[in-house]
């Protein structure tokens, strides 16, 4: 027996959800969404458990991630519900709810949270330059060591424990103990998922958008790659340097395209923006744009006189690794290809 | 004299003439006697035919007309109309059905098809030479028609006769008009109050010169029909002066002892024997309800112009047709229904609006203030297994505008909708969508698996297997439970015993028919209006009340009433009163008759529908249908079954 929150719907708000209480059950979101099946139907189950405050049953669900948000849903809502942003606001109140730091909620819910963060972050490593007389090569040399310690203190304070958290909540609470063999089996799916998003092109509306997803993926994975590993700030090989060029700009090329549809809303996913989605996109583009300037000063030999440009770039980067990674929108990536995973294993 | 009839045998496309050789049937007639026309046709009733129908019959002076074809449901009005139009007198057509009962019932019999047919057509010329030319009986109608119930419906239907220039006795129960609508606050897509609705018509109702309104008044005897109605009425004094001042009034209600429910409020408040509704209602004087007062005298003595005095009237009116405007009652859960009556915070949807009139800023109940408030729809309506299968219309829309009311009253609310769909049909349905969009939550059963009421431990639970969610299981604590209750009939049905108005299934009263004489009853000059008939919202009841208006206007207005000439006829010399035939008729249109000192029956001729129940009753065979006489019928036997 679940006892009714009418509540949450207020609660939901703040995530971005603003009209789902206009439901009347038609269910036409879920007859057109293309993704929906037997097993994982969406939207409308959702929209409903969101209205009744059923808050439990939609964190053992998996759904919200399972949704790529074609828009197709709250373009065909008779009564304007917008479920597909619904999904998305469902999505950022799930994070929240993994993430056992809190901080996730506390972000998504207050603007002025965020930016507090993000002008205090720059503050911290502004003074540090200070404290370290904005020697440049020292200052390379702390972010590039930064970005080996902070993706692995990340991972392992902040994510793993928010991962394993989804799965409590969406496989171990809905379906207790499965054999580790189904695990076992079922892990290339997400290796499948996590570097294909192949299911997006199950969505209705143009691959156009799944390609420029899969192109940015990976131009960001093989740009950390570059820096970190083939340390392109400081090589000297010609094929290392074009690389990283070419990464940082397909980064910021795609991130510009990808601001402009939410300048001017003209699809459906980008009409409505949180917070959250520009300080997203907004940062990824800052990302590749500067650190394209950084290695162009570099080969220009003008970095030296010029090292705002570096002190911006690894501002945006502390900012990017500690904040939008751990508890942004970046997380999307992980538990997407998560429950994927976890579907299948539910599923077996 | 012989009649010169003219018979036409139509093809009816091939309908007819497929199965019956109308060729042989027109040979077959030809010759008999009288017969001056006989043709066949391809269609009676088109109007090339019936213009020829008129030539021959202006040509040949024919004097009776027969057309054999289709069912007279179809086309006798056509026909009669043809002779009409040739100077004839339309009793002096007849008409033969060789469609219904012959071709279409014997398709596989072709001769004896055409033999029946034969006969039939015989039948018809053997009625015709006995038809007699028949004039519409013709009798006074007097220009008055009586309005029973002053709800809005009554008034509404008073106010229209009154302008229409029909005198109006307006008839109501209770010592204040208005009836229910009083009772209502906002009502919905008007926000205008049920009080200003009351106050409006009854200023209009107040201009008009021929309007008599008698409150406390019912009736108790009725005689007569159509155009002559005789209605004894009763009127309750109210014991209390007219001219009585505001002031000694409220010290007279002040000092009576004697406390009661009340009514206007559906129990949720008390009054004294001494009451008033509310304090502007119509007519502006209380009145005493001797069914309570214990003549104790405490407010003769503070007041005086209380009158114990004042005796029950009697009035006698006369009128030539009645408008039945009665309403309606709301449904009483019964003990124990969702909680009624078992658990104290569930109510109705009538006593919750009376709630939410006497709650400013905070919504109250049982000293507990109420936030989270289940309405369970259908109370009383669409019911599994009880009488009431109807769906009541108006509650969903009236519940659903409560709500949204009491949320934009009281801020702090949450309102829960157990409903079986939601039907605020028409231009209400906006109200649905405001409702959901301030946050209003639906949810849905079937009605095999209703949502459960349930009181533990001090809490009010509602519990719902819920159809929107997959028939998962949902509860939430309820402060306030309301019943949406529907309408139900008027539990007491006096008027429209002694009127003797049928009732449907549901028992509301029964029109006619319902589309095409949707406010006409089958006692001749009784009418129906608003939710007497069946639920309606107001403007529907308007609606209704205004054609019943108009319906009953037109019976009177000229003065004469034209009514069909076919009815019984008793012999007087021949009848000697055993009453058979007043027990067999359905219409009452039998009574007593002196004539020199013996007993007769005599017929009422504007009550007689001239449906012949009387004829094979009367042992002496006194009484005669006009235009199915003895003679006429025989003769008919004769030609359908000839030489045995």
């Amino acid at each position: 027996m679940a006892r009714i929150n009418p509540d949450f719907t207020t609660e939901l708000k703040k995530y971005g959800v603003f009209d789902a209480n206009a439901c009347y059950n038609c269910g036409n979101c879920t007859a057109v969404c293309t993704l929906s099946d037997q097993e994982n139907s969406f939207p409308r189950t959702m929209v409903r458990y969101s209205v009744l405050g059923l808050e439990e049953d939609i964190q053992m669900s998996l759904d919200p991630w399972l949704c790529y948000y074609c828009g197709e849903c709250s373009s065909t809502c008779p009564r304007e519900a917008e479920p597909g942003e619904l999904m998305m606001s469902l999505r950022r109140w799930l994070t929240s709810k993994y993430d056992w730091t809190g901080l996730s909620g506390l972000l998504y819910k207050s603007l002025t949270a965020s930016l507090t963060a993000f002008i205090l972050l720059a503050v911290v490593i502004l003074g540090f330059s200070a404290l370290n007389d904005f020697n440049l090569e020292q200052l390379m040399h702390f972010g590039h060591y930064f970005e080996m310690i902070a993706i692995a203190g990340v991972m392992l304070i902040i994510l793993l424990p928010n991962i394993f958290r989804m799965w409590r909540l969406s496989v171990y609470k809905a379906e207790g103990n499965i054999p580790i063999k189904v695990y076992a089996k079922a892990l290339g799916e997400l290796l499948v998922h996590m570097f294909t998003q192949k299911r997006t092109l199950g969505c209705d509306d143009s691959q156009l958008r799944w390609f420029e997803h899969l192109v940015l993926v990976f131009g960001y994975l093989t740009l950390l790659f570059t820096t970190v590993f083939l340390d392109w700030f400081s090589t000297g090989s010609q094929v290392i340097i074009l690389l990283g060029y070419a990464e940082s700009a397909v980064i910021f090329v795609i991130t510009l395209l990808f601001m402009a549809d939410r300048i001017t809303r003209n699809k459906e996913v980008s009409k409505h923006s949180h917070p959250s989605d520009w300080l997203f996109v907004v940062w990824l583009f800052m990302m590749g744009l500067s650190a394209f300037v950084v290695r162009l000063f570099i080969d220009l030999q003008i970095l030296d006189s010029n090292l705002w440009i570096y002190l911006i770039h690894l501002i945006i980067l502390i900012q990017w690794a500690l904040i939008i990674v751990p508890f942004g929108k970046w997380t999307h990536f992980l538990y997407r290809s998560f429950a994927m995973y976890f579907r299948k294993v539910k599923e077996a | 004299m012989n009649k010169k009839i003219g018979v036409y045998v139509c093809h009816c496309g091939g309908n007819i003439s497929d199965y019956v050789d109308v060729e042989k049937v027109r040979t077959a007639i030809e010759n008999d006697e009288g017969i001056c026309l006989a043709k066949t046709t391809m269609f009676a009733c088109a109007d090339s035919n019936q213009k020829e129908m008129v030539d021959d019959i202006l040509a040949q002076k024919l004097d009776g007309v027969v057309v054999a074809s289709c069912s007279p449901m179809l086309h006798l009005i056509t026909f009669r109309a043809v002779v009409e139009r040739a100077g004839l007198n339309k009793y002096n057509y007849v008409h033969a059905n060789i469609r219904e009962q012959v071709s279409w019932a014997h398709s596989d019999n072709k001769a004896g098809a055409t033999d029946k047919a034969i006969r039939i057509v015989k039948a018809a010329i053997a009625k015709v030479r006995e038809a007699e030319s028949l004039e519409p009986l013709k009798i006074k109608a007097t220009k008055a028609v009586a309005v029973i119930g002053g709800g809005v419906a009554g008034l509404r239907a008073a106010i229209e006769l009154a302008e229409a220039g029909s005198d109006v006795y307006l008839i109501e129960k209770e010592h204040f008009v208005g009836g229910r609508v009083s009772q209502w606050d906002t009502l919905c897509m008007t926000d205008e109050t049920g009080k200003e609705l009351v106050t409006r018509l009854y200023n209009e109702l107040m201009k008009h010169r021929n309007i008599t309104l008698y409150t406390g008044a019912e009736v108790v005897k009725h005689s007569g029909s159509v155009g002559n109605f005789k209605l004894e009425l009763t009127l309750r004094p109210r014991y209390i002066r007219f001219n009585c001042t505001e002031e000694e009034l409220q010290k007279a209600i002040d000092v009576c002892p004697v406390e009661v429910p009340d009514e206007f409020n559906f129990g949720i408040t008390r009054r004294k024997a001494i009451y008033h509704n509310y304090p502007s209602e119509y007519p502006h004087l209380p009145a005493i309800d001797m069914n309570n007062c214990t003549r104790c005298g405490k407010c003769e003595k503070v007041c005086s112009h209380i009158d114990f005095s004042q005796k029950i009237k009697q009035v006698d009116l006369t009128v030539g047709s009645i408008l039945l405007a009665t309403g309606f009652d709301p449904y009483e859960p019964s003990e124990g229904e969702f909680g009624y009556g078992t658990i104290k915070n569930v109510v109705t949807l009538q006593q919750f609006k009376r709630i939410v009139h006497y709650c400013d800023n905070n919504l109250v109940y049982n000293g507990k203030k109420i936030e989270n408030i289940a309405y369970i729809y259908c109370v009383g309506s669409r019911q599994l297994d009880g009488e009431n299968k109807y769906c009541s219309r108006y509650c969903c829309t009236s519940n659903i505008y409560t709500a949204i009311t009491v949320k934009k009253k009281y801020k702090t609310i949450h309102n829960y909708h157990f409903n079986r769909g939601i039907r605020t049909y028409g231009k209400q349905e906006v109200l649905y969508e405001e409702s959901s969009k301030l946050g209003d939550i639906y949810l849905q059963s079937f009605e095999d698996d209703p949502p459960v009421v349930t009181y533990q431990d001090g809490k009010t639970m509602v519990k719902i297997n819920d159809i929107l969610t997959g028939h998962k299981s949902l509860e939430m604590v309820a402060d306030l439970v309301v019943l949406v209750t529907g309408m139900v009939p008027r539990k007491d049905n006096a008027t429209g015993e002694l009127l003797k108005i049928p009732r449907g299934r549901d028992k509301f009263f029964n029109e006619i028919h319902m589309k095409l004489r949707p406010v006409e009853t089958v006692i001749d000059g009784v009418t129906i209006a608003g939710a007497s008939q069946g639920p309606k919202n107001i403007m529907e009841s308007m609606n209704s009340a205004l054609a019943a208006a108009a319906k009953s206007f037109s019976l009177i207005n000229s003065g004469e009433l034209a009514l069909e000439p076919i009815v019984a006829k008793v012999d007087k010399q021949i009848c000697e009163w055993c009453g058979k035939c007043e027990a067999a008729c359905p219409y009452n249109a039998f009574s007593k008759l002196d004539v020199e000192g013996k007993t007769v029956a005599q017929v009422n001729k504007s009550i007689c529908k001239g449906c012949g129940m009387c004829l094979p009753v009367c042992p002496v065979d006194a009484i005669e249908l006009t235009a199915y006489s003895n003679k006429e019928i025989e003769h008919m036997i004769d030609a359908l079954i000839p030489n045995p």
